[in-house]
């Protein structure tokens, strides 16, 4: 991490010289860091693993999303921000096709996770969900105990594996192990809203997925929670390709390495690097809704 | 794009046979419904034919007499004898299940609600059956112990007995309507320096009217496919409403179209056209209990949206 | 400062509040009204029933004269007076204490008496069904078959895992060969088939030598509920010894029942019985209040009920007391009925309500939460499909409110005219009584499914569970309290209902309990019909009060159940 930190706050004002390869210091939020330590490499050699061509969405007859292009790479984290209403959510559930569920929903265009049309007739959604995970905003642990709740997923996809030390190596990963470890029989719901998280984390990634998406993760918790849960999210995209939807333009800044921009209608404003979307974004608009212009 | 390690994203596990076999077998339950309502049909209008086949249906539907003796199957009098329950049943139950729908809605401390609503659901679980024993055996005494002349079997005990069953029913739908009124509807009201009374009656009462119509007209539907309360309580004695002396029904036996059918059932001279009969009242039970609860939804239903 | 315009505040700015006092003394009125007189009538067929006020008045005290009053005597009722002291007033000490001082103790007391009484009435049924339906040793032969059925699915799945559509043949076709043979006995009777398959059941039941009667029970029912009781204490007290020690303990208690028979005469397969029903229930609850430590005073009130009445009871026999001449005694409950009123009672009529209730579960608990998870779960909601299912839900509101007589009418037009079953009999009144119940399991199934938080279902579906995956281990257990809820109450009000009886021909009166599931039946609302109508007084004041008692109470005990099972559980949640 850097240690040059802006004083003042003024957006935009160059007063100091900064390279591009270390930490941007100039960020349109003021002091926050901005997340480098995966450094340039990475993102230039990075895999696209999900690809959206002229993604619309409508309910009913509102349009939620409207001609999205975009291209995720794998193993990293992307943010998706933008005021509420601007189908940030409404995106990520087109990726597991969590919007089928919906009745009104109705999608056009395409949508390829490793080259292959999620929306094709031959696949399967329940296939596709068991690639491509989910965490929610709320956290919503089964009335099980802590096991039964981690392991749920390798035996509802009826996975031959050793269940308990895919549970404790998941529940490692989530951060959470050291903390539950004497109590895996203890009813998940008497956790801490943080804890709880963390266990929806650990269960996610029980199953081992591809992708993991993160709607809002942190909203519903407290600050120390939230920067344990940041994190964790660091560690993940090592293994895991990261999609996450937040309010927070600091979380964003934070962790994840490509940022999305929608704002309103459903539109895909920009996407880009997150250091170029903090420091210096391409569109007024995005300016505008960074430095709190609006939204 | 890597394709690479492309997973596997066409096998299905939905469409697997378990799932598939799962989702039939549920189908099938729910349209067992279906295959009632069907079989009810059916026996009903099968067996109405067969017996308009044998009896004329105007004079069935026109008759002032019903003389199983005589063969003489005119339904008007069962026709009236249910109507005159029902009216007088729910001279007791609207009011009553009304204020009791108002007090647990708006005034009950919850203390009180605890208590009443278990109450009033003992009320409704208690066996039809019993409640005419109570008819015949302590309300027709209690009656006349008050110098009110009725006799063993008396339409006014059943009625009252009637009327009692069906308050939950009233005060329970009733009660579900006034509490789908928005509360910001009252806190206008008691905003402006309303009382409660005025809150109540004024604001939600008026509010929650189509539910509460709706509810009326359930229980009395309900009243009308009432059968164990008349048949004990009442006797098996079809007659015509006397205009002249209005109160001599109330004190005086009579039939109704259900108690007519279980009275069909035992007739010992059971004889095909008298036997079919009871499918050709049935037919008519059902018709009319069955317009009346579905005005009943649409009302319920229509006046709902207002509030979604 | 001006007084002359009238102040907002103050005394008279007071905005008059009768108008609403009135109107709501009305209401109150109004609402107690019905239930008050409920209650009136309630007290009134409780006092026939029982007849409190007969038997011995002793004590007559006759006070000294006093000069203006003449000479008083005190007539003072005998028994009334000993149940008092020894029973009332201990209970009504020990409620208000709890109320007052000790809640969770009131609650721990609540299910400390209801669980015993319901294992009782359990007890009784089993006891009924031994008696009248089959013998214990049928029931053994059954289990061991079900069991070897078991065996073999277990088997075939582990030997050959990939086969499903093999294993769900099996899975319907060998049980049914192994317990009922093929085609089973009464459908083959009805037909008149003269060659089957014998079932495993059969050949157990043709061995020469069976085990002892209570050995049978020991291994049937007293292993089974021991390996539950020892799984829940193992969960409890998160120890697996623990609960193996626990199921030891309770198979080594039932066999004590062979030990009980040597000394006291008391038949081993009762002791088996009331102990594995009665017993052990409430042997587990307890051993949970104690590990938890809150509200063990509770546990008084069921010792100081017993402990009270016995000791009224050696009271009243010293003091030579007698009771009340009550209509409903065991006698009652334990005979047929007879023209003459002493002597009649309400055992045949009570074991074919059971029956047909046995009939009416069998039929519509699947049936019906099977549709109610189709419409909640599965049913699409746009579309053709969708406007089906919209239908369906109507349809099956309407039929809800579809007069019972009706459904008699469908029962005789359709299983008795139609179908040639036989009239009158148990699975004719079960069947005709179960679809009219129907709708009610249904609709309130549906509100359970419906109170489960779609946060769950999210979770589930977000993991890459399938429809039914997600139905059968997160919806299901999570809305299984409220549709047992309703279930129950649907069923209370399954055993109250005649008028479909009347129409199906079910008897007026039957001295015997029915002999299987398609012989003739009597009901219990059916037998109080019938006695309505008796001339003797005798019979329309005493012995249909009784009857009356019984529905009510058995009614009482259902209500009060699922009232428990609903609060239990919302408080859970």
């Amino acid at each position: 991490m850097t240690q040059n930190e802006m004083t003042d706050s003024e957006p935009g004002i160059d007063s100091q010289t900064t390279t591009t390869d270390e930490a941007a210091s100039e960020s349109l939020l003021g002091t926050t860091e901005i997340a480098d330590d995966r450094g340039a490499d990475a993102v230039s050699s990075a895999e696209t693993v999900i690809e959206t061509r002229d993604l619309n969405v409508y309910y009913d007859d509102v349009q939620a999303l409207d001609d999205i292009n975009m291209e995720i790479p794998e193993n990293q984290v992307t943010a998706l921000i933008g005021p509420s209403g601007c189908g940030k959510s409404t995106f990520l559930r087109c990726i597991n096709r969590m919007n089928d569920l919906v009745d009104s929903a109705r999608i056009e265009g395409e949508l390829r996770f490793r080259g292959k049309n999620v929306y094709d007739d031959d696949v399967d959604p329940v296939a596709l969900r068991r690639k491509i995970g989910m965490v929610f905003q709320h956290p919503n642990p089964f009335p099980k105990s802590i096991y039964d709740n981690v392991a749920y997923g390798l035996r509802v996809q009826n996975m031959d594996v050793d269940t308990d030390a895919v549970v404790e190596e998941s529940l490692k990963k989530a951060a959470l192990w050291d903390e539950v470890k004497d109590q895996l029989d203890r009813s998940a719901l008497d956790l801490s809203g943080g804890q709880q998280q963390r266990l929806c984390i650990a269960r996610a990634i029980a199953v081992d997925p591809e992708v993991i998406l993160m709607d809002e993760p942190a909203s519903a918790l407290d600050p120390i929670a939230t920067s344990k849960i940041e994190d964790l999210i660091d560690e993940l995209a090592e293994e895991y390709t990261v999609v996450i939807v937040t309010h927070n333009m600091q979380q964003a800044a934070r962790i994840s390495n490509k940022t999305a921009v929608f704002l309103t209608g459903g539109e895909l404003v920009e996407f880009d690097d997150t250091e170029t979307i903090f420091e210096n974004p391409e569109h007024q608009r995005v300016e505008d809704y960074i430095t709190g212009k609006f939204g | 794009m890597s394709t690479e390690t492309a997973p596997d994203i066409t096998t299905s596990p939905s469409g697997s046979i378990r799932e598939r076999l799962y989702r039939y077998t549920l189908f099938a339950c729910a349209s067992a419904s279906i295959l009632v309502t069907l079989g009810i049909v059916f026996v009903l209008v099968t067996g109405a034919i067969e017996f308009f086949g044998m009896y004329d249906p105007v004079a069935f539907f026109t008759g002032t007499e019903w003389n199983i003796a005589r063969q003489q199957l005119g339904v008007l009098p069962a026709l009236t004898g249910t109507l005159l329950v029902t009216i007088l049943s729910a001279l007791v139950a609207l009011p009553i299940g009304l204020a009791a729908a108002v007090y647990l809605s708006e005034y009950a401390s919850e203390r009180a609600r605890s208590v009443l609503k278990p109450a009033l659901e003992i009320l409704a679980g208690i066996p039809t059956v019993v409640y005419g024993y109570f008819a015949l055996v302590y309300v027709t005494p209690f009656l006349a112990a008050l110098g009110l002349p009725v006799g063993t079997f008396n339409v006014l005990s059943a009625s009252l007995m009637v009327g009692i069953m069906i308050i939950p029913m009233v005060s329970s739908l009733s009660e579900d309507a006034m509490s789908a009124v928005p509360d910001s509807l009252r806190q206008a009201g008691y905003g402006m320096g309303a009382t409660k009374f005025e809150v109540s009656t004024g604001i939600v009462i008026p509010a929650a009217v189509s539910g509460i119509f709706s509810s009326f007209i359930l229980a009395l539907s309900r009243a009308i496919g009432e059968t164990m309360i008349v048949a004990v309580a009442m006797g098996q004695s079809p007659q015509l409403l006397q205009f002249g002396q209005p109160l001599a029904n109330l004190f005086e036996s009579n039939q109704t179209m259900t108690a007519a059918m279980i009275q069909l059932v035992n007739a010992e001279n059971a004889s095909g056209v008298i036997y079919q009969s009871m499918f050709a009242i049935g037919l008519t039970l059902f018709v009319i209990t069955f317009v009346m609860n579905l005005a009943s939804n649409r009302i319920a239903a229509h006046y709902r949206e207002e509030y979604e | 400062m001006a007084t002359d315009e009238p102040s907002w505040y103050g005394e008279d700015s007071q905005v008059s509040q009768v108008r609403g006092r009135l109107f709501e003394a009305v209401c109150l009125t109004a609402t107690s009204v019905g239930l008050v007189s409920v209650l009136v009538l309630l007290l009134y067929v409780a006092r026939d029933a029982f007849r409190p006020f007969t038997g011995d008045p002793s004590w007559a005290l006759t006070l000294p004269t006093f000069p203006v009053l003449g000479s008083i005597t005190l007539v003072i009722p005998g028994w009334q007076l000993v149940f008092f002291v020894t029973l009332l007033l201990p209970i009504t000490l020990l409620a208000v204490y709890y109320y007052r001082v000790d809640s969770p103790a009131g609650e721990v007391a609540y299910i400390t008496t209801g669980l015993p009484i319901v294992g009782l009435l359990l007890a009784g049924s089993l006891f009924v069904i031994f008696a009248e339906l089959f013998a214990v040793k049928a029931w053994f032969a059954s289990v061991l078959s079900l069991a070897a059925a078991g065996a073999v699915i277990y088997g075939h799945r582990r030997l050959r895992s990939e086969a499903p559509l093999e294993r769900l043949v099996l899975t319907v076709v060998v049980p049914i060969v192994f317990v009922l043979g093929v085609p089973p006995v009464s459908v083959a009777r009805l037909v008149g088939l003269p060659k089957r398959v014998v079932s495993l059941q059969e050949l157990i039941l043709k061995l020469p030598y069976l085990p002892l009667p209570s050995l049978q029970l020991l291994s049937t029912l007293t292993l089974p509920v021991a390996a539950v009781a020892g799984w829940f204490v193992g969960q409890r007290r998160d120890s697996r010894t623990d609960g193996i020690r626990a199921a030891a303990l309770v198979v080594a208690g039932g066999a004590l029942g062979l030990l009980v028979e040597a000394v006291t005469g008391v038949a081993a397969p009762t002791w088996v019985i009331i102990y594995t029903v009665t017993a052990v229930p409430v042997a587990v609850y307890v051993e949970g209040i104690y590990r938890r430590n809150e509200g063990v005073s509770g546990l008084a009130f069921p010792v100081v009920l017993v402990g009270g009445t016995l000791f009224g009871v050696l009271t009243m026999r010293v003091l030579g007391f007698s009771g009340p001449a009550s209509w409903l005694d065991w006698a009652y409950l334990t005979s047929a009925p007879n023209t003459t009123p002493e002597l009649a009672g309400i055992y045949p009529a009570l074991v074919g309500s059971v029956m047909i209730l046995i009939v009416i579960i069998a039929l519509t608990f699947p049936i019906g939460v099977g549709a109610a998870l189709y419409l909640e779960e599965y049913a699409p909601s746009s579309g053709l499909a969708g406007k089906f299912v919209t239908l369906i839900e109507i349809n099956i509101a309407n039929l809800a409110g579809v007069p019972s007589v009706v459904y008699g009418l469908l029962g005789l037009g359709l299983f008795i005219n139609r179908a040639h079953l036989p009239g009158g009999s148990v699975v004719v009144g079960g069947l005709t009584i179960g679809l009219l119940i129907l709708p009610i399991i249904i609709i309130s199934a549906q509100e359970a499914i419906d109170a489960v938080p779609d946060s769950l279902r999210q979770a589930s579906y977000g993991m890459g569970a399938t429809r039914w995956q997600t139905t059968r281990n997160v919806v299901l257990p999570e809305a299984l309290p409220g549709i047992m809820t309703g279930t129950i109450l649907g069923l209370g009000r399954a055993i109250g209902e005649t008028a479909p009886l009347l129409l199906v021909g079910v008897a007026a009166s039957v001295r015997l309990a029915p002999a299987g599931f398609f012989g003739k039946t009597g009901a219990m609302p059916r037998q109080i019909f019938a006695w309505a109508f008796e001339p003797k007084a005798d019979f329309r004041y005493g012995v249909l009060a009784a009857g009356v008692v019984t529905l009510i109470a058995v009614l009482l005990v259902m209500n009060a159940t699922a009232i428990i099972v609903r609060n239990k559980y919302q408080r859970d949640a």
